[in-house]
């Protein structure tokens, strides 16, 4: 199934989600709502065909909802109950909006992203440095694998011990080559005339479609039912 | 020279390149706040510390006014879409304006100028315990809600609140100081070394 949606309804789903992220679940309705705002973008990412992304944050995701209901309810205190409940709870809290930022990052073009923003006229400034960001995360994670597998062959495993020699091992190799791939980056966007006083075209033509506002429709109403339930009544 | 003063699309990049650095610094410090709560208050020693390497490079990097306001943008952005709230935002982009001005003010090059710069820019820290101290019957009840135990959020609000926020803010200060003295002697020893500044 083809579901390709709007950058500008992706926005606005992750401004939703996090949103709600903010407000904590009290009654079973407020969870379905929370379940349901997770459970969108997930299906959407199958729908993107990125499967293994998809089945890990579900796995992920309902192990720790399951923690959460099953040993919250049966808890008799304990550090190791009291730490896992914590991290599930964490899970549980922040995983929709990892989950909607995630699936945004993920399925959306640069040229896209950058196209919606200049719709929604957004300072070229901002644009490019937030898209700079998106496109960052990953590749600061593929830095520092390649990073711990050089420091692995000299036999350097965690610094010795050493707290301040650990940060410096990662962190130092992983500026060097983030200040390179900065430099050629922005070689490449200058060549592509980002940063030019002309008003840039775009190849990709954006439009919403009854998808999107469906989309929308969706999350603002599952956003107004989740406030009027929790503080409304 | 009055042609560079407007960013360019090399600046904006590397203001993208170093948000995300610190970005990713922040979510790994903060990822040990789950153990106790105490270190949720020690972010104000951890963060500005190990902060002080990546943004002592990018001092290097700035020459222009507003680099550091939209970093500190970026910053109060992500913080709202990872769940950190809105309510710390104003604060987030303020710290950031007033680093950017004293910074400007040494013209981007003197060394105390930028010291005091990245303390100021530290304070973002303290700016994300800005909804703990506003809302705290709520945030404390939807700690625990959320699967914290009664511990953790009373143990938490023994090291945040309005009491020990002052205290709070004047170390994130002094270590955002320290930060930047030790990232500029780091920045020294390995990128000037290897001229990549």
């Amino acid at each position: 199934m083809e579901m390709k949606l709007d950058p500008r309804t992706k926005l606005f789903m992750v401004l939703i989600v996090s949103t709600i992220v903010m407000m904590s679940a009290t009654t079973p309705l407020l969870w379905a709502v929370r379940i349901l705002i997770t459970l969108i973008p997930l299906v959407l990412l199958v729908a993107e065909k990125k499967y293994s992304s998809a089945l890990k944050f579900f796995l992920l995701y309902v192990t720790a909802l399951v923690v959460n209901f099953v040993v919250l309810v049966n808890s008799d205190g304990g550090i190791v109950v009291s730490l896992l409940t914590g991290y599930c709870g964490i899970v549980v809290q922040f995983m929709p909006s990892v989950i909607t930022a995630w699936y945004f990052i993920r399925t959306t073009k640069t040229d896209e992203f950058i196209s919606a923003m200049q719709k929604m006229h957004v300072p070229d400034g901002l644009t490019i440095s937030l898209a700079v960001v998106m496109r960052f995360f990953p590749t600061i994670a593929e830095e520092y694998r390649h990073i711990n597998d050089a420091m692995k062959m000299r036999g350097i495993v965690l610094g010795g011990g050493n707290v301040v020699k650990m940060v410096e091992f990662r962190m130092i190799p992983l500026l060097f080559s983030c200040v390179n791939i900065g430099d050629e980056l922005s070689a490449a966007a200058v060549t592509r005339g980002l940063g030019g006083t002309v008003k840039r075209s775009s190849v990709v033509d954006l439009r919403l479609t009854v998808k999107d506002i469906f989309m929308m429709a969706l999350f603002l109403s599952a956003a107004i039912l989740f406030i009027a339930v929790k503080y409304i009544r | 020279m009055d042609k560079s003063k407007k960013l360019t699309a090399k600046d904006f990049i590397t203001i993208g390149i170093f948000t995300a650095i610190i970005f990713v610094v922040e979510m790994a410090v903060g990822m040990t706040g789950y153990i106790h709560p105490y270190i949720v208050a020690g972010y104000v020693v951890l963060l500005p510390l190990v902060c002080g390497i990546p943004m002592m490079l990018y001092y290097t990097k700035i020459e222009k006014f507003g680099m550091l306001t939209i970093m500190s943008v970026l910053m109060a952005i992500i913080m709202f879409v990872t769940g950190m709230g809105y309510l710390g935002a104003p604060l987030i982009i303020l710290t950031g304006l007033i680093a950017d001005l004293i910074a400007k003010s040494g013209g981007y090059k003197s060394y105390k100028k930028t010291v005091i710069s990245n303390a100021f820019m530290s304070l973002w820290v303290c700016a994300n315990y800005f909804p703990i101290l506003v809302t705290a019957d709520s945030y404390r009840k939807s700690l625990i809600e959320g699967g914290f135990s009664e511990d953790y959020a009373n143990s938490l609000f023994r090291a945040v609140n309005p009491k020990t926020i002052g205290i709070l803010v004047i170390v994130c200060f002094i270590f955002g100081i320290i930060g930047a003295v030790l990232g500029k002697k780091v920045v020294r020893k390995h990128f000037e070394k290897a001229g990549i500044v």
